[in-house]
């Protein structure tokens, strides 16, 4: 039997990175939990209590490997724990994007098995210790020692260098690399005393390699199981006092969620935009001063800056964060063309409401493009009393455009909309068009007189828009029909309540 | 992930345990706290028969109405609309009276009423004031008139917190089926009755204002027991239920289903039959000041450059002399005067009326017998920067009801704005009816306390509502108004008390109109009977 020092610094060693792994694994847990599920004092608890738990029962196994086995079985459990604690945030990712039901049952199985194994390392390693006769009170303070010592360097690591840096995907895979190394180094040293070490050697280099392998492929591995999780590798993601931004790029598709419903598809939102702008642009050659409300992401814009008749566009959207991240990222400046920076342009960061209620500027045409009406703030910009606020900043002869969600999809929702416009006094005239990305789309242009007629021609070009497709635009087929509904008053907001059941209603 | 956002949920979590308590007293320490007693300070030296001062002039005028609150402010109003002009408004210690209101900087909020239920066909007083001020805006005559929806209450209205999960509506929601729902049904369904009840003489049963309902000898029965005594007899047992109809009760009245009348309980919800053609029924009308607009409105027209004169002060003893009324009045700056008018309209609460008219038997009003009870409350209002992190389920609504709560919840005054986002500043009024003790008790213990200590009663609701820190690191002031004669009482008998009666008959030098006199203290009812003491002004 091998005695002496270099075994003992061997196995120190391995207590110092069995430890940190030990703990590098509760974190990424933890971390994941929080970040997917929201409520990080809650996950972290939950995970930490399970972890330690799992641990305590571990350490209580441990006394059922028989004496002669110890060594064999601490390598074998080192490759288990490397296997399983290396994929492990792979794992949680995936059943997260791909099906977010089980993800709890699968975080605590794994947070268990982990445990478990965990807890079982360092009994194993004083008992082998013990086998070398190193004295009980030497042996229990070194290994303690050490295993302590690889919790800090890791908590320390983790949050500074490995989170940020590696990400959690790879951080995990390359502790369990660490884990494989320790097995096979302690293969190595010991194999005087194993009776097999081919097959360890074997086993270990698999799992090392399998490992190895997904650290190379992970940039691949992020973005399939981030499109389980938004559609698309993320390009941008910040959480800014009113809403979650989300731009996506896959290939050549960029995409914007705002808290994570779509936006746009940089690969079919022409026709959104389109439709959005045109017709009633097309309908006003004499207009010069156009009001955005919301739209802060430049797309209404470019459109309305292609008319040279258009001398001013002032867009309201309440949020620095948005229009910032438009006027300044180059992927997106080269979708909107860099409307937002146009001399033509002024952007205020306001909430639209209050805008409205302080300003006293009349606009040609006004181009509402604001999120659904899927809460009760939003909501109150679908009002009767926002579209009469409207009206007052809006000329004699313009018109006003509101895009209002699916019209079949959310067909309550949308004719509560047209309703709404009708009560405040606007003659109205709905249209809709297919925006691959979005579905069948609604649009309601109105207007204080009752003079629109669809346009025949365009004087500009479009990748769109002809004169047959906008006369379908302004037809609704025999599905698309209208419903009779309330118009969306601020007392019970009954366009939220439609929008709510229409969309559970369908399949989104 | 965002990092501070899970320190700050940390360090929450952390304060909401009981090991902390003292978390929340650090935390409001540097708070500045401010306390109004309104009307006290005239109202005990009344009481304590203060020597009086001489007058340093005197002024003649036609119509000298005593008190700006609802109801002399209605007064002032109708006299301005037909017309009239020779008239004072005498503001008295607290202008507004109970439907005052206050303001952090550009944020007004309400130190008192803050709702006006849609007005039915018999408020046509209120609709005429509604329309008057642009609020009501067509079919001002019409079952569902349309009206401002600046004004009309936005959703979410309310929301109820049970246990530790806020739940929309304010009736606890209970599993179909269970006696609870079934009470609970069985009893809207008797309300909706008794709505469309009529009595013998045609009138509705329960109409706002109380003057125009029915006098039915069987309907009148119900103010013979108390309202619990009713929901007993009814067999309404529902806790559920039963919690909500408490808080009803307290909420108008100031005191419990068993210390009110049963027909009062009954009208709170018989009475409110007002329809919108742009709103639910049952809506309400509010304004970020709760109905202070409604007065300053009264206020423009009436004491405005058509109207009549608006003085500071409040009167200290009015008596008849020859074909006049002399009112001899305090100017709030230690000095007096007296104003000689032919006619006097007292409205101001009767418990002050009693001190200043000298003679109110003679009337047919014997004090120790007609004077009301009077509720005492506490209107707190809480000046917060962002707004406070919530617990689970329905979103902040306007009025917000804790379940079991001591309090009567807490309104939002920026709830009216429209506005995609929260506003960076937003004022929660909270309001507390004191009906654990006797009143007399309640006002005698309100008396010894400090702000620090108001601010701890007034903090009842929120704080079941909030953990401290979560509360405290928003909270920027506070602003604490004491009303120990908040309202009258209507117990059981309420109907037919005769002083009351015979001074809403008074018709002579002297006339009386003020929300005591319907004892159910209600916008409606006070300005009813300063639009009737009008009329007969103008007759
Ligand atoms: C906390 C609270 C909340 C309420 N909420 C609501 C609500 O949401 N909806 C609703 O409809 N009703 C509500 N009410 C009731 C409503 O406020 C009252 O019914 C109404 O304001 C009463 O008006 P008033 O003119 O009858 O009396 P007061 O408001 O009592 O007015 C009396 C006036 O007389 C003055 N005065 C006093 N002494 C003298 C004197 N010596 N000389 C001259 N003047 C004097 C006072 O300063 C005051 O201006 C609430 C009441 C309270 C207290």
């Amino acid at each position: 039997m091998s005695t002496g020092p270099s075994y003992d610094r061997v196995l120190v060693v391995s207590v110092f990175v069995v430890a940190s792994c030990g703990l590098a694994y509760e974190l990424i847990a933890g971390a994941l939990a929080s970040y997917l599920l929201g409520d990080s004092v809650l996950q972290f608890s939950t995970v930490i209590g399970c972890y330690l738990f799992a641990m305590g029962l571990g350490s209580h196994l441990s006394r059922y490997v028989p004496e002669h086995l110890v060594l064999s079985r601490f390598i074998e459990i080192e490759l288990l724990v490397g296997l399983l604690g290396g994929a492990s945030a792979a794992l949680l990712f995936a059943v997260f994007g791909w099906a977010s039901q089980p993800f709890r049952g699968v975080l605590y199985a794994l947070v268990l098995a982990l445990g478990v194994l965990v807890g079982m390392e360092i009994p194993l390693v004083m008992r082998i210790m013990n086998q070398r006769r190193a004295e009980f009170r030497e042996l229990v303070a070194r290994v303690l020692t050490f295993d302590y010592l690889g919790a800090l360097a890791v908590a320390l690591l983790f949050p500074l260098v490995f989170a940020p840096r590696l990400g959690m995907l790879r951080t995990a895979l390359l502790f369990g690399m660490l884990n494989a190394g320790v097995a096979l180094w302690t293969t190595w040293h010991f194999r005087a005393e194993l009776a097999t070490t081919a097959d360890k050697v074997l086993r270990g280099t698999m799992v090392l390699g399998l490992l190895a392998g997904a650290f190379a492929l992970s940039d691949r591995f992020t973005a399939w199981t981030e499109k389980g999780i938004f559609g698309d590798e993320t390009l941008h993601a910040e959480t800014t006092p009113y809403q979650r931004l989300v731009v996506t790029r896959w290939h050549d598709d960029l995409r914007l969620y705002i808290n994570g419903n779509l936006q746009f598809s940089s690969r079919d939102e022409h026709r959104y935009h389109e439709a959005l702008i045109h017709p009633a642009l097309q309908a006003l050659p004499w207009a010069r001063t156009v009001l955005v409300l919301g739209g802060g992401d430049g797309l209404a814009l470019r459109e309305i800056l292609r008319y040279s008749n258009i001398e001013h566009a002032t867009l309201v959207d309440i949020d620095p964060a948005m229009t910032g991240l438009f006027a300044r990222s180059a992927e997106l400046v080269a979708l909107n063309g860099g409307s937002l920076s146009n001399p033509r342009v002024t952007v205020v960061n306001a909430d639209a409401g209050r805008w409205l209620e302080n300003s006293q500027q009349v606009f040609d045409a006004i181009i509402v493009d604001l999120p659904d009406p899927s809460n009760y703030g939003l909501g109150k910009l679908y009002s009767v009393p926002a579209y009469r606020l409207m009206a007052r900043h809006l000329a004699e002869k313009g018109y006003l455009v509101v895009q209002s969600t699916s019209p079949y999809y959310a067909p309550h929702a949308y004719w509560s909309v047209v309703q709404t416009l009708r009560e405040a006094d606007f003659h109205t005239w709905p249209y809709h068009a297919y925006v691959p990305s979005f579905g069948e789309w609604g649009f309601v242009l109105a207007g204080r007189r009752a003079d629109f007629e669809p346009p025949k021609s365009y004087r500009l070009s479009m990748k769109f828009l002809d004169a047959a497709s906008t006369a379908l635009m302004f037809q609704f087929p025999p599905d698309m029909q209208a419903v009779p509904v309330q118009a969306n008053r601020l007392n019970d907001q009954s366009l939220v309540r439609y929008f709510d059941q229409d969309w559970q209603r369908s399949i989104r | 992930m965002n990092t501070d956002w899970s320190r700050r949920r940390f360090l929450r979590t952390l304060c909401a345990l009981p090991l902390l308590p003292g978390c929340e007293r650090l935390a409001r320490r540097d708070l500045p706290v401010s306390v109004l007693w309104a009307g006290m300070e005239a109202g005990h030296a009344l009481r304590d028969g203060a020597p009086l001062p001489l007058p340093r002039e005197t002024l003649e005028t036609g119509v000298l109405i005593l008190g700006s609150g609802v109801a002399g402010s209605a007064c002032a109003w109708k006299l301005a609309r037909e017309g009239r002009r020779d008239f004072i408004l005498l503001a008295g210690p607290e202008a507004g009276g109970n439907a005052a209101a206050g303001e952090f900087g550009e944020l007004r909020f309400p130190r008192g009423a803050h709702y006006l239920p849609l007005p039915s066909l018999e408020s046509a007083h209120v609709r005429e004031l509604l329309a008057d001020m642009g609020v009501l805006q067509a079919g001002v005559g019409d079952l569902r008139p349309w009206y401002d929806e600046a004004c009309v209450v936005h959703a979410p209205a309310e929301r109820l917190l049970i246990d530790r999960r806020w739940q929309e509506d304010l009736l606890p929601h209970a599993p179909a089926g269970s006696d609870e729902a079934r009470d609970q049904a069985r009893f809207l369904q008797s309300m909706e009755q008794f709505k469309q009840a009529q009595g013998s003489d045609g009138r509705r049963a329960f109409a706002v204002p109380l003057a125009l309902s029915s006098t039915d000898a069987d309907l009148r029965g119900l103010d013979q027991l108390s309202f619990a005594a009713w929901l007993d007899r009814e067999n309404f047992r529902a806790p559920g239920l039963r919690w909500y109809l408490d808080y009803a009760c307290r909420d108008d009245y100031g005191a419990p289903a068993a210390g009110v009348s049963a027909w009062a309980g009954i009208a709170y919800f018989a009475g409110r039959a007002g329809q919108a053609a742009d709103a639910q029924p049952g809506a309400v009308l509010t304004w970020p000041d709760g109905l202070n607009p409604l007065l300053r409105h009264m206020h423009e027209v009436g004491v405005g450059a058509a109207g009549g004169r608006w003085l500071a002060g409040h009167a200290l003893r009015a008596v008849e002399r020859g074909n006049r009324m002399e009112v001899l009045c305090a100017d709030g700056q230690g000095g007096a005067f007296l104003v000689r008018a032919r006619r006097v309209v007292c409205a101001m609460p009767l418990m002050v009326a009693t001190r200043v008219l000298p003679d109110m038997a003679a009337l047919g009003f014997d004090p120790a017998r007609d004077l009301p009870q009077y509720a005492p409350w506490l209107v707190a209002n809480f000046l917060l920067e962002g707004f406070p992190a919530e617990m689970p389920g329905a979103e902040l609504a306007w009025d917000n009801v804790i379940y079991g709560g001591q309090g009567l919840g807490y309104v939002v005054s920026t709830h009216q704005q429209l506005r995609v986002a929260r506003p960076p500043q937003t004022v929660f009024t909270a309001y507390v009816a004191l009906s654990d003790q006797a009143p007399a008790a309640v006002r005698r213990r309100l008396l010894s306390l400090d702000a620090q200590q108001l601010l701890d009663e007034v903090l009842c609701d929120l704080r079941l509502a909030y953990t401290p820190i979560a509360l405290w690191r928003h909270v920027r002031a506070v602003e604490i108004t004491v009303r120990g004669h908040a309202m009258p009482i209507p117990l059981p008998g309420f109907l037919s008390n005769p002083g009351r009666l015979a001074l809403r008959g008074a018709d002579d030098r002297l006339l009386f109109a003020h929300g005591d006199l319907s004892c159910l203290s209600v916008f409606e009812e006070a300005a009813w009977w300063g639009y009737r003491a009008a009329l007969k002004l103008l007759a």
